[in-house]
């Protein structure tokens, strides 16, 4: 899998470079800014591009609009965005229409080194990886006649994992349960939030996060 | 405020007695001695017909009591003794018919002076001085050419007088020409002059005809003088329709001395108004009304900051001298209070202008004491915002650093430990002391994430106001209905103290307001963004929901804002902020 990176701190840069390789990952690019990214996305159409979310040279949203501009213009390049706090709302951003394809992590999550890989492999694959912040801020959200009281502690524990991105096998590798038990889970989730079932699993994200956005 | 230098003097209205009741009594006796001589001598001498003789002295007569008129009420001003002279002069002129050789001598040697004294009259127009070296050389070189040729003239002439010198009639006739041309060509000038310098209108009506009046009397005079030297048709006609036209302008000139009176009736309305104390603002528009000229602006001297400022403490800048505008002080006890920034014409009635300075100088003053003090608050506010902008300048300045900083390394750091936890397989001890380090560090990333957020709202700042209120609307107490109506980013100081407002206000919901829901709208309108966070709790909110308020409130009106709280006992409470916003 040919990955790019773009993160104006040289330490990280070295390190997520190291580390990927280290994994499998052919690091066809490492950058510093939003314009060399855009460049080496278009010279070597990488299965996924990993971006700091402050660039120079504003080190504001440089990150977001060239992580958008990608998912535009190079679909078949998954956008992995990183930063060091996660905003629902421009959680909400990066997934307007879809959540193929999409990641948006917190730093910290990189020292979790075997969760973080399986997050860029699924973004590449056009999965996602939504950091839990996002998920658990959605989860907080007041609502009146809340379905969510309805759910079971375990399915609320998939509710999350499913949110976040993760296939059933994931979901099943993470709680240690049976593909079939998570299955089950599932689809008693979606039957009580009144969900219709969806095929892909980022499409399974994106009725799952709008949902709970509502 | 830039230092301004110090008011430069106004001129104000000399000082002068009035002639007595005597004084103008003997005058005006003298002025119906004269004409009633002059009158009865020409219809004696038969040189005139009656009528044409009434026609002459019709621009002798009003003369003489415009003259005593305007001396008796404007004593300061010229202009007064000048016409009454001009008129005498005039009557006086008749006497050249006479045998008598003085009576016709005199008579003769004053013919054309007349022309002079009318010039110098329209030239001095209306506080009786002549306004320039060129005015005044003009003045007296149209004297020299009226009275002097006439006097050599006549010393050439043969006809009988007391002057003859020596008959010589070519070269008297060289001189008429020379006398004529001359005093015509000066009238020409002296109205061409005046017609420069009053480009404007004067403000009131009977000025501006009296002007124009005199203006037409001198060019017909001028065109009679040429029309008689060179026997050219018509001259009889054009010699009454100039006496007439110069008869008429002393009339409208006392007319104009009534509306003045009338003017200074407007003068007594502004005690009135002023007696009942008007606001500031209200000030400018009495005496505007008083003085006749709606473009009227004031000016506040303020002392401690060494300059000029409106009624509003914002500074102005004083017009220079030969500018459209003209200035006149008003003092008090010495130091300058005000100055009145007006149309020039008004300084045709200095008496006007200083029966206003008189009745507003009171109520000027405590008008300026009002700017005084709007100056020192713009300038409290003006620090006020410098102190809040610094201040989140420096919290920003912080979070960057944090996020540039310990922030980025406390990432790598975690992540180097995990690359080295990889090549420590099979050490179960070591692995469980990498595993603590590395959720140490998680600890500090999260601690430094809020030390970070509470420090500046990145998100805000980086992404705008509707991007970070989503997780704040998330993360609120209640449910939240959300509508933001701005186009695009506004400025970034307006954005973080909405997001401040908003995320302060769901954050005293929770705590005090046991509401059921809330809502949050952002608005922009004229010229202002408007935010309310309005729930359906318990209300009653107070000064005890805490400094959180006032810091919200500090913040707010930093920006030029106002913040409203309501919160009536049962009614839910609502919290209004209002920021202006040109951008």
């Amino acid at each position: 899998m040919r990955v790019v990176i773009a993160e104006d701190s040289v330490l990280l840069r070295e390190g997520i470079s190291r580390l990927l390789t280290d994994a499998g990952f052919e690091v066809v690019g490492s950058c510093a800014d939003a314009n060399d990214l855009l460049h080496r996305v278009r010279s070597y159409s990488p299965d996924v591009a990993i971006v700091d979310i402050r660039l120079p040279p504003t080190h504001s949203d440089e990150g977001i609009q060239a992580g958008l501009e990608i998912r535009a213009k190079h679909p078949s390049t998954g956008v992995l965005v990183l930063s060091q706090y996660v905003e629902l709302g421009l959680a909400l951003k990066l997934l307007a229409d879809s959540a193929e394809g999409v990641g948006y992590l917190l730093k910290d999550r990189i020292s979790e080194v075997d969760d973080f890989i399986g997050a860029v492999r699924r973004v590449a694959d056009g999965g996602s990886a939504i950091d839990p912040i996002i998920i658990s801020t959605l989860l907080s959200k007041r609502r009146a006649d809340d379905p969510l009281d309805e759910l079971t502690p375990r399915e609320r524990e998939v509710l999350v994992l499913m949110a976040e991105g993760r296939s059933n096998q994931g979901i099943a590798d993470r709680l240690v349960i049976t593909l079939r038990a998570v299955e089950k889970y599932v689809s008693s989730i979606f039957t009580k939030l009144g969900l219709p079932s969806t095929g892909t699993e980022s499409r399974r994200v994106l009725a799952v996060l709008l949902y709970l956005r509502s | 405020m830039s230092a301004v230098a110090a008011p430069a003097p106004v001129r104000a209205p000399r000082v002068a007695v009035a002639p007595g009741t005597a004084t103008l009594g003997a005058l005006a006796l003298l002025g119906a001695a004269v004409v009633s001589a002059t009158v009865s001598f020409g219809l004696a001498a038969g040189e005139m017909s009656p009528a044409k003789l009434l026609t002459y002295q019709w621009m002798s007569a009003p003369y003489i009591a415009a003259g005593l008129v305007a001396w008796a009420r404007r004593p300061e001003s010229r202009l007064g003794p000048l016409m009454y002279i001009g008129g005498v002069v005039t009557s006086v002129a008749v006497f050249q018919a006479a045998s008598p050789h003085l009576l016709s001598t005199v008579g003769s040697a004053v013919d054309i002076l007349p022309a002079a004294l009318f010039l110098h009259v329209f030239l001095a127009f209306p506080d009786g001085r002549l306004q320039s070296p060129f005015d005044r050389a003009l003045v007296a070189t149209t004297y020299v050419a009226a009275l002097g040729l006439q006097l050599v003239r006549m010393s050439l002439d043969g006809f009988d007088n007391e002057f003859v010198f020596k008959t010589v009639p070519d070269a008297a006739r060289v001189v008429l020409h020379v006398e004529f041309l001359s005093v015509s060509a000066l009238l020409v000038i002296g109205v061409g002059v005046l017609a420069l310098r009053r480009r404007r209108r004067p403000l009131r009506l009977f000025l501006g005809l009296v002007i124009d009046l005199f203006a037409l009397g001198l060019l017909l005079a001028a065109s009679l003088f040429t029309i008689a030297l060179f026997e050219w048709p018509g001259l009889t006609l054009v010699q009454r329709t100039t006496w007439i036209v110069v008869g008429v302008a002393p009339l409208v000139f006392l007319l104009g001395l009534l509306d003045a009176r009338l003017a200074r009736s407007a003068v007594g309305d502004l005690f009135v108004q002023l007696g009942t104390d008007p606001a500031p603002g209200e000030l400018r528009d009495a005496l505007a009304h008083a003085l006749h000229d709606r473009s009227l602006e004031i000016a506040f001297w303020l002392p401690e900051y060494g300059g000029w400022a409106d009624v509003e403490g914002r500074e102005v800048e004083l017009p220079g001298q030969g500018e459209v505008r003209a200035t006149t002080l008003i003092e008090r006890e010495g130091m300058p209070v005000a100055a009145l920034l007006h149309d020039p014409a008004l300084l045709d009635e200095p008496a006007l202008l200083a029966s206003v300075r008189a009745a507003a100088a009171m109520s000027l003053e405590n008008a300026r004491l009002h700017s005084e003090l709007r100056a020192r608050l713009e300038e409290m506010r003006g620090s006020r915002a410098r102190i809040v902008a610094a201040a989140q300048q420096e919290r920003r300045r912080m979070e960057r650093n944090l996020h540039d900083g310990a922030q980025q390394r406390l990432v790598a750091l975690s992540l180097q430990l995990s690359l080295l936890e990889r090549q420590l397989q099979g050490d179960p001890a070591a692995q469980e002391q990498v595993d603590d380090a590395r959720r140490e560090i998680a600890a500090s990333l999260a601690e430094l994430r809020d030390l970070a957020r509470g420090l500046h709202p990145a998100a805000v700042s980086d992404h705008g106001l509707d991007i970070a209120l989503e997780q704040v609307l998330a993360r609120a107490p209640v449910p939240v209905t959300l509508s933001i109506e701005t186009e695009g980013r506004l400025p970034e100081p307006v954005e973080v103290a909405a997001f401040y407002v908003v995320s302060e206000s769901l954050a005293n919901v929770g705590k005090y307001a046991q509401a059921t829901s809330a809502s949050v709208d952002v608005s922009r309108k004229d010229g202002r963004v408007v935010i309310e966070v309005t729930d359906d709790g318990c209300g009653g909110a107070d000064e005890a929901r805490g400094s959180g308020i006032r810091g919200l409130a500090d913040r707010v009106e930093a920006l030029g804002g106002h913040l409203r709280v309501w919160s009536p006992v049962g009614g839910g409470t609502r919290v209004q902020a209002e920021i202006p916003c040109e951008w």
